[in-house]
């Protein structure tokens, strides 16, 4: 009910854009499809069971070739059956290596006082050890999300401080206001993170996302 | 449907009323009948022939005119059944003084229900229940557990917490403040912050609004209300974490706390989140009786060093700016001051506090177009007469010059004839410049706020 593919495809939906993700469920598989997403490629482990894959050796980064995808494939599924042998397994998800930016993380709380409530932050120690967020209730207009991401302490990151090229605000707001719309048509999502949604000079792509709704619906 | 029957009845009861003096029920009719309201009051209580010299009736029904409000401090037990016949008699709001319902959980929620339902069924309105009452200051109307009437104003205070909320009302009368209304909400059954702001919005004699919030239920619709109304309002709010909080899912999810989201939707709505009582009641004094600026450079003028510099630092702290005088305005202080002495702002008058000097000085601060709000500083000296700055700055005539200023007579008992002065000429006066300055950040926001979330 909360799976990657369902929070995918919401995202797709409302026009906020994806990195895409391919589901591979044997080695030929996985090669095949590394092969034609060309590399690097980052391989997560795909389970139910497993929600925070970095822990359990679930994700590898950076793979260049279809030798170190061979050898990816097996370290990973090693080290996940030793750490967690109860899982259940259903292959991995493979996703082309994004280029580098600025990571930001745009999140959705269900509150109970005022229904969904979106969070902007950067990736990362700002939203991990700073807490560098801003917030509003939706719904959000683009105005409203310029404000939120204008708010944040760190901002000046995304303006391109020290000679940086700036960071494409435009994109940003216009993830939070799609997001925005689609809350007003699923008020079942309690809570979603995309994280991190990299921003470049022009464009940004959601890299990961994660969502829960509720299940009484 | 209007509140008014509750806020500005024509004619009370007090159901419960008693003789006997340490019972909420003899406190609030002894409120009602010394505190200069005009209508009448009726006690009504079964047990008693007369009380405080009043006929008392046995029951609301009984009394032979139109009741408006309804003021109930009974024992739970009766609750219902005198709110049903209140229902009856076509009283049209009550205040539940009364407690033990939903506040208890379990079985005082299901009463709570019961009682609503009577309030609906009759098209009453209903303050409460678990409510220390509602106070009117203009029309004298205490109705409430409060020992004495504030000060009449233009600041209506809505608190939810009944003993907290008395406190913060004595408060403001030890401050001088103005009240309007002083509305303790209580568990806000059917009456509640929404219903609140919309009557306050509407309510001529409320200029500002001040509130002490706990929770607020219907969330979209309090900012939706807060959006649509051009009064300041002020919160302050309390409970700052959420506990029981589940495993979190994901990061927002443990990073917006109620706290961040109650702070978000205050911006949203346009109400000026304060942290503490003082500030509370600080902004609120300001916003009554001083314009919102339309911007946040500011003007500061002191006969003495220290408390400019006190207030340069606060001005920088909440993002205000001190901004640099046009030359011309500078030549024109210059004249006014000793030779030695600065004409760049903030302006020193090197102990200078004669009415010339402060007359002068603020009006042409007032007229440059780089300032925006002045601060006004007095710091008392034993050979000082704080009424001289004070009775100059109150005479400037402001014309068409709408920009606020915030007084700072520093000094204690040795300033109060100034003092007096200052707050008869409507100039919002603080004992320490971090205070003026915080109050004056309040009016900057409120300025925000209106260019930029009110409808």
């Amino acid at each position: 009910m909360n799976g990657k593919h369902d929070v995918w495809e919401l995202l797709k939906e409302y026009q906020i854009p994806v990195l895409p993700i391919v589901k591979a469920s044997s080695l030929e598989e996985v090669i095949e499809v590394s092969n034609s997403m060309g590399y690097p490629v980052v391989m997560k482990i795909s389970s139910p069971d497993i929600s925070h894959k970095s822990d359990v050796g679930g994700i590898i980064l950076d793979i260049n070739s279809e030798e170190e995808v061979k050898n990816a494939y097996h370290n990973m599924m090693d080290t996940v059956n030793q750490k967690v042998p109860d899982a259940r397994i259903d292959g991995v998800m493979l996703q082309k290596m994004a280029e580098p930016g600025i990571e930001v993380i745009i999140g959705v709380k269900l509150d109970p006082q005022f229904g969904h409530v979106i969070m902007f932050g950067l990736g990362g120690i700002f939203v991990e050890i700073y807490r560098d967020v801003s917030f509003r209730v939706t719904p959000i207009n683009s105005e409203m999300a310029r404000d939120m991401i204008l708010e944040i302490k760190s901002s000046p990151i995304l303006m391109g401080a020290r000679g940086r090229p700036a960071a494409d605000i435009n994109a940003i707001i216009n993830v939070i206001i799609k997001l925005s719309e689609m809350l007003e048509k699923n008020p079942d999502i309690v809570e979603l993170d995309i994280n991190p949604l990299i921003v470049y000079e022009k464009n940004a792509v959601a890299v990961d996302a994660r969502m829960l709704k509720n299940e009484k619906n | 449907m209007t509140l008014k029957a509750i806020f500005e009845p024509e004619s009370i009861a007090v159901i419960g009323a008693s003789s006997s003096p340490d019972k909420w029920g003899h406190v609030i009719l002894k409120n009602l009948l010394s505190s200069g309201y005009k209508g009448e009051v009726f006690p009504v209580n079964p047990k008693d022939q007369t009380i405080l010299d009043r006929k008392c009736y046995n029951s609301v029904l009984n009394i032979p005119v139109h009741v408006d409000l309804a003021v109930i401090a009974v024992p739970r037990s009766y609750a219902l059944n005198v709110t049903e016949e209140c229902g009856k008699k076509g009283v049209k709001g009550i205040i539940m003084v009364t407690a033990g319902f939903s506040e208890l959980g379990g079985e005082g929620r299901e009463i709570e229900k019961e009682l609503v339902e009577i309030i609906e069924r009759y098209h009453m309105r209903l303050v409460g229940p678990n409510t220390l009452g509602v106070v009117n200051a203009h029309t004298g109307m205490n109705a409430s557990i409060i020992s004495r009437l504030p000060e009449a104003g233009g600041i209506s205070f809505i608190t939810q917490s009944g003993t907290l909320g008395l406190a913060l009302a004595d408060w403001t009368m030890e401050m001088g403040l103005g009240l309007h209304l002083v509305i303790s909400t209580g568990n806000k059954a059917n009456i509640d912050d929404v219903d609140l702001l919309e009557y306050l919005a509407q309510d001529p004699n409320t200029d500002v609004i001040a509130m002490y919030v706990e929770g607020i239920s219907r969330g979209r619709d309090f900012i939706k209300a807060a959006q649509r109304i051009s009064k300041p309002i002020l919160a302050l709010k309390t409970g700052r974490t959420q506990s029981g909080a589940k495993a979190v899912f994901s990061h927002t999810g443990s990073l917006a706390g109620s706290d961040e989201v109650y702070s978000a939707a205050f911006k949203q709505a346009g109400i000026i989140r304060v942290d503490n009582i003082e500030d509370l009641f600080d902004s609120a004094l300001a916003l009554s009786v001083q314009p919102a600026p339309n911007g946040n450079r500011v003007g500061i003028i002191s006969n003495g060093g220290g408390a400019s510099i006190i207030a340069s630092d606060a001005c920088e702290r909440l993002g205000l700016t001190i901004s640099e005088l046009l030359p011309a305005t500078q030549q024109k202080i210059k004249k006014l001051i000793p030779e030695f002495a600065s004409a760049h702002n903030p302006i020193d008058t090197a102990g200078l506090a004669k009415f010339e000097t402060y007359n002068g000085i603020v009006r042409h601060m007032l007229l440059d177009p780089n300032i925006d709000a002045l601060v006004v500083i007095y710091v008392h000296t034993i050979m000082g007469d704080p009424a001289q700055p004070a009775q100059a700055v109150v005479d400037i005539r402001r014309g068409d010059c709408s920009k606020p200023i915030i007084a700072c007579w520093m000094g204690g008992t040795g300033t109060e004839q100034g003092v007096k002065i200052l707050k008869n000429g409507g100039l919002p006066n603080y004992p320490v410049p971090d205070r003026a300055v915080e109050a004056l950040a309040s009016l900057v926001q409120h300025h925000g706020f209106l260019e930029k979330v009110k409808i």
